[in-house]
C-alpha cells in the first residue's frame, strides 16, 4: 500500500476487482471485446448464484449487482477516477430470464460531468443481441475534496 | 388446495417464507435470513461480512449486496401478497442509495407488497441498520404475476 493520502489510478484490472471485495466475490472479470476499445464485463457461472432451481434460473439480484459493479468500474476506468464512485440511484428491467451461464455486460457512458456520471448497461449470455437486462444509475464522482458520502 | 391457504395466519406465513427463502440458493449464499413476516411489512436481514464490502477503505458495504437482498424481499413480500402459491418474475427494480450502509452493523430490508392487480404486485422497501428512520436506501420493484402455482 501507498504511504501518500491520495491513491494512485489502479493499472490492472483485476487490482479493480480485488479493490471492491464484492465484486471479487462475485468473481467478476473485466475483460476486452473483440472489436477492440469496448470493455466486457463477465460474471461467471456458479451454483451459488441460482435464484430458481426449478428453471433454473440465475438470482435476478446477481444480474443487477453485475451490471451495477460493471457500470461502477466503467465509470472508475474510463473517467480514470482515483476514487470509487458511489452510486447515487438504479434501476433495471428485467427482459429475460437469466440461464445458468456466465453472464456478459457491456457499457455506455452517456453523460459525465463534474459530480455525476450517468450510465447505461445491458447484459446478455449466449447471444449479445438477445440482451436480457438493462440498467441505468447515476454515479457520484468523489474527486473533489471533502465529499463524505456519510454526511 | 393450497389456494385456500390463510396467507393472513402467521405461522403459515412463518412457513412459506422459510420455504421461500430456504429454495433459493443466492439467498442461502449471502445469508439472508426471514426476520418477521407477521404483518404486511416484512422484514429480512443480512449479517455484516467482510466480501459484503464495496469500499473497504472508507468500511462501506457495497451498495450491489443490498440491491440483490431487496429483489428477494420485495419478491418474498409479493409471493405473500398474492393468493395461493404463484410463481413471479422481477419486471424491473430501482434503488435510491441515501447513505451507505457501514461495515461491522447488519443490514434490514423492510418490504411492503402495496398494490396487487391481475397481472403485477407493486412492492417497495426500505433498507436501513437498525433504524428505519435512517434509511439506507428505498427500493421499489414491480413483479409480474405468472398464472403458474408451485407444487410444493
Amino acid at each position: 500500500m501507498s504511504e501518500t493520502k491520495e491513491p494512485k489510478p489502479m493499472s490492472s484490472h483485476e487490482d479493480l476487482v480485488a479493490a471492491i471485495p464484492y465484486a471479487a466475490y462475485l468473481d467478476l472479470r473485466i475483460e476486452q471485446a473483440d472489436d477492440g476499445q469496448a470493455r466486457v464485463y463477465r460474471m461467471p457461472y456458479r451454483d451459488e448464484l441460482i435464484g430458481s432451481p426449478r428453471l433454473p434460473a440465475l438470482h435476478g439480484g446477481t444480474v443487477a449487482s453485475l451490471l451495477e459493479l460493471a457500470m461502477q468500474f466503467e465509470v472508475l476506468i474510463a473517467e480514470q477516477q482515483t476514487r470509487i464512485p458511489y452510486p447515487v440511484d438504479f434501476s433495471i428491467d428485467y427482459w429475460r430470464s437469466a440461464a445458468a451461464m456466465d453472464c456478459l455486460c457491456r457499457c455506455r457512458l452517456i453523460r459525465s460531468g463534474r459530480r455525476i456520471a450517468q450510465v447505461q448497461a445491458e447484459c446478455w449470455q449466449d447471444d449479445p443481441d438477445r440482451p436480457i437486462a438493462f440498467a441505468r444509475a447515476d454515479f457520484l464522482l468523489r474527486a473533489v475534496d471533502g465529499d463524505n458520502p456519510a454526511e | 388446495m393450497y389456494e385456500q391457504l390463510d396467507k393472513r395466519d402467521p405461522a403459515i406465513r412463518a412457513e412459506i417464507a422459510a420455504r421461500f427463502n430456504g429454495g433459493i440458493p443466492y439467498n442461502q449464499a449471502i445469508g439472508l435470513r426471514v426476520e418477521d413476516v407477521a404483518g404486511e411489512r416484512i422484514v429480512t436481514a443480512l449479517d455484516y461480512r467482510e466480501c459484503f464490502l464495496g469500499d473497504p477503505v472508507a468500511g462501506l458495504w457495497h451498495t450491489s449486496v443490498g440491491l440483490a437482498a431487496a429483489d428477494s424481499t420485495c419478491g418474498l413480500a409479493v409471493f405473500l401478497a398474492l393468493p395461493g402459491l404463484e410463481t413471479i418474475a422481477t419486471l424491473d427494480l430501482r434503488m435510491d442509495y441515501l447513505r451507505p450502509a457501514v461495515a461491522e452493523q447488519g443490514l434490514w430490508i423492510e418490504a411492503e407488497c402495496y398494490h396487487v392487480t391481475r397481472c403485477v404486485g407493486f412492492v417497495r422497501a426500505t433498507l436501513h441498520q437498525g433504524e428505519r428512520e435512517r434509511a439506507v436506501s428505498l427500493c421499489t420493484a414491480a413483479f409480474m404475476r405468472t398464472g403458474r402455482q408451485l407444487k410444493p
